[in-house]
């Protein structure tokens, strides 16, 4: 696995965001979800063909303090200084679950700086008569669960493995509790903040990916990601969850290659 | 010492396998199980017992907020307190405390101000207000605060109040959650400026710190008794030691629940299986609920976890889990129970060991029913209250207590000395 580098950008007088970077080419963006930024092996794949850019959301890396963002609103342009810091004009932006929400946030807020979006299983949405289970009142052992089909296979074990050390539990326990308390402050008490009146503004062209047995987004919200954005397709995997790019990890990587291969600004 | 007759008024018939077959007493409890006509029956005979109280010559009677809570049934205290204090107002000795009303729940939070001040004008200025932060259940759960929000919510509501309460000029507020551009709280208090304020609460150090900058008393409310409450009291006051604030016992109070028979062993038969449901059925809070993300912040979390993972902290709850009788409860100080001159005796121990000056004293516990209520109440009165008035003579109560109408400045009660 290659090893991402760690960067800071200073983005306004507020607010600095952390990053982890790799790979060469033109820029992508991996804007990560409520379980936090881990280099795992999507981002290591993504890396191999394109310069891949993940900030951490803010409160959950070392150099931001999540005080300094007011509400969703300042968050959503708290990003776009930072496609200004990286000199980005029009950015591809791929966004898993929360990172999904914030990421078409971005393209709705203004079209012109997302170009191609992917968004896996994004939340900022909520249907009262098929709604997700509530994420801030869940145990570890059954959001772990929830988020993928085999609770039990290598996957799983991988990402919910503890080093011995107390000292080292704590620091991942810490990593994790702070990414839920960031995610907490756009996320509470449940995700939708407006973004479905929003959606539409979306110019960016837009490949959704859900995992049909996705136990914390219902599949169902994916058909009103496509319905609402103008230039969408989805895509259904099988025997995928909500962590679908790990679960499928080969077939999202080819839809994604083919999201990104395609024209700007039109359906993939 | 000063003792508030305090009451969190139960719902007292759970059924017996309520811990078995449902999730939690608070949050998700289902509605379906509260019965209107039980739920009258209570709350006249709550009522009933804090009068009682106020006739017995009690320092004061106290209730509190809780929302979606078998445990709790006042999702409105001041409704209560309005009721008591009619009885309040022709009383000598009895003060009127709300502990309290939970401000980041007001929208706008003047509803706090233009209440509690309607609460002292009619209690004839011996009224209390309590500003509680709030639980994760209540604030964040079941009002559905954004966890992040919280704390900011709390201080600027709290600001808000103050100068609302403080300033006689119509004024305008432009705050981060509220905006108000005629702020006039009609009535004015009764005592001058504003109520003596307390603020109950758990063991963060902020809200220490908040409590002894104002001047304002802290509580540390928690069911689990005087040893437990040796954790926060300590670094309590360490804190008022470094800032620079006197060791005034009635800075400080603390939560007991406290039980009282002809004998030792009276006691026991009284009130063990009203104690055991209150540990049993009360306390049986679903641990999803406990604590929002953002509830508290990074630097407590930090603290709090390595203890929990090196298997150091097991308290209060996870006690109850590995199953309790009586014994453990009277053992581990959750209840003072026994005779009158157990009870002092204890009382005494506790309170010079915690040094706190007010005894928030949980009356009633889990399914106890009139009779023993009202027992316990005189007993109480009779037995135990005489005995502990003059624990801290050398201490003026008055900076922190009601003054009736007019100036109640700590520095004018001190004066009035």
């Amino acid at each position: 696995m290659a090893q991402p580098t760690t960067h800071t950008y200073q983005v306004n007088a507020r607010l600095a965001f952390d990053t982890l970077e790799a790979g060469r080419g033109e820029p992508l963006l991996f804007l990560h979800g409520a379980g936090g930024l881990a280099w795992d092996p999507f981002l290591d794949a993504l890396a191999e063909r394109r310069r891949v850019i993940a900030p951490f959301l803010p409160g959950t890396s070392k150099s931001n303090d999540i005080s300094q963002v007011r509400d969703l609103w300042d968050l959503v342009l708290c990003y776009h200084d930072l496609l200004d810091a990286l000199r980005i004009d029009r950015a591809d932006v791929v966004g898993h679950s929360m990172g999904g929400m914030i990421a078409c946030e971005v393209a709705a807020c203004d079209p012109s700086r997302v170009g191609r979006l992917i968004a896996i299983a994004p939340a900022g949405l909520f249907d009262i008569n098929d709604p997700m289970p509530d994420i801030f009142a869940m145990r570890s052992a059954e959001l772990a669960e929830r988020v993928l089909v085999d609770p039990k296979s290598p996957l799983a074990e991988m990402l919910g493995a503890m080093p011995d050390d107390v000292d080292e539990q704590v620091e991942v326990l810490i990593q994790r509790l702070s990414t839920l308390n960031a995610a907490a402050k756009f996320l509470w008490p449940i995700p939708d903040k407006g973004l479905i009146r929003r959606l539409p503004r979306i110019k960016a062209s837009t490949l959704i990916v859900w995992g049909r047995q996705d136990g914390l987004i219902p599949v169902g919200y994916g058909e009103t990601f496509r319905s609402l954005i103008p230039n969408a397709r989805l895509k259904v995997l099988d025997q995928a969850s909500h962590l679908v790019q790990l679960e499928r990890m080969p077939d999202v990587l080819e839809l994604t290659w083919a999201a990104l291969a395609g024209p700007a600004g039109e359906a993939p | 010492m000063k003792t508030v007759a305090f009451n969190l008024m139960p719902y007292k018939d759970l059924p017996a396998d309520f811990e078995k077959k449902y999730d939690s007493v608070w949050v998700s409890i289902p509605r379906t199980l509260y019965d209107p006509r039980k739920g009258h029956e209570y709350y006249h005979d709550y009522l009933d017992a804090l009068e009682t109280a106020v006739d017995l010559g009690y320092d004061a009677v106290g209730v509190n907020e809780h929302h979606s809570n078998g445990y709790g049934l006042m999702p409105s205290p001041n409704l209560m307190a309005s009721i008591l204090s009619r009885k309040v107002r022709h009383s000598d000795t009895t003060s009127l405390v709300v502990l309290g009303n939970s401000l980041a729940l007001y929208n706008p939070p003047i509803r706090v101000a233009e209440e509690m001040a309607m609460l002292d004008v009619l209690s004839a200025g011996k009224f209390i207000a309590g500003f509680p932060v709030g639980t994760s259940m209540d604030t964040n759960y079941v009002y559905g605060i954004n966890p992040s929000e919280m704390r900011e919510r709390y201080y600027e509501a709290h600001d808000l109040v103050m100068k609302a309460w403080t300033t006689d000029e119509v004024f305008t507020w432009n705050g981060k959650y509220n905006q108000l551009r005629y702020v006039n709280t009609w009535p004015r208090t009764a005592q001058r400026p504003h109520p003596p304020v307390w603020i109950p609460g758990g063991g963060s150090v902020e809200t220490y710190d908040f409590s002894l900058l104002n001047d304002y008393s802290f509580s540390y409310l928690s069911f689990f008794g005087h040893k437990y409450a040796k954790k926060v009291m300590g670094p309590f006051w360490d804190r008022a030691d470094a800032l620079g604030k006197d060791r005034n016992p009635y800075r400080a109070g603390y939560a007991q629940f406290i039980c009282v028979s002809e004998t030792d062993a009276q006691a026991q038969i009284d009130y063990e299986e009203h104690v055991k449901y209150f540990f049993a059925k009360c306390m049986h809070i679903d641990p999803r609920f406990f604590e929002a993300p953002g509830y508290r912040t990074v630097a407590s979390l930090r603290a709090g976890l390595r203890s929990q993972l090196d298997g150091t902290a097991k308290v209060g709850k996870a006690i109850l889990d590995e199953g309790f009788g009586w014994k453990e409860l009277v053992e581990s100080g959750y209840i003072i129970a026994g005779s009158p001159e157990t009870v002092r005796e204890q009382i005494i121990e506790a309170a010079r060991e915690l040094h706190v000056g007010n005894l928030i004293w949980l009356f009633h516990c889990g399914s106890m029913p009139q009779h023993l209520t009202l027992k316990n109440l005189h007993l109480f009165a009779e037995g135990v209250l005489p005995h502990i008035r003059n624990l801290w003579p050398e201490w003026d109560h008055r900076p922190f207590w009601p003054s009736g109408f007019g100036d109640s400045t700590p520095d004018a009660r001190r004066s009035a000395a």
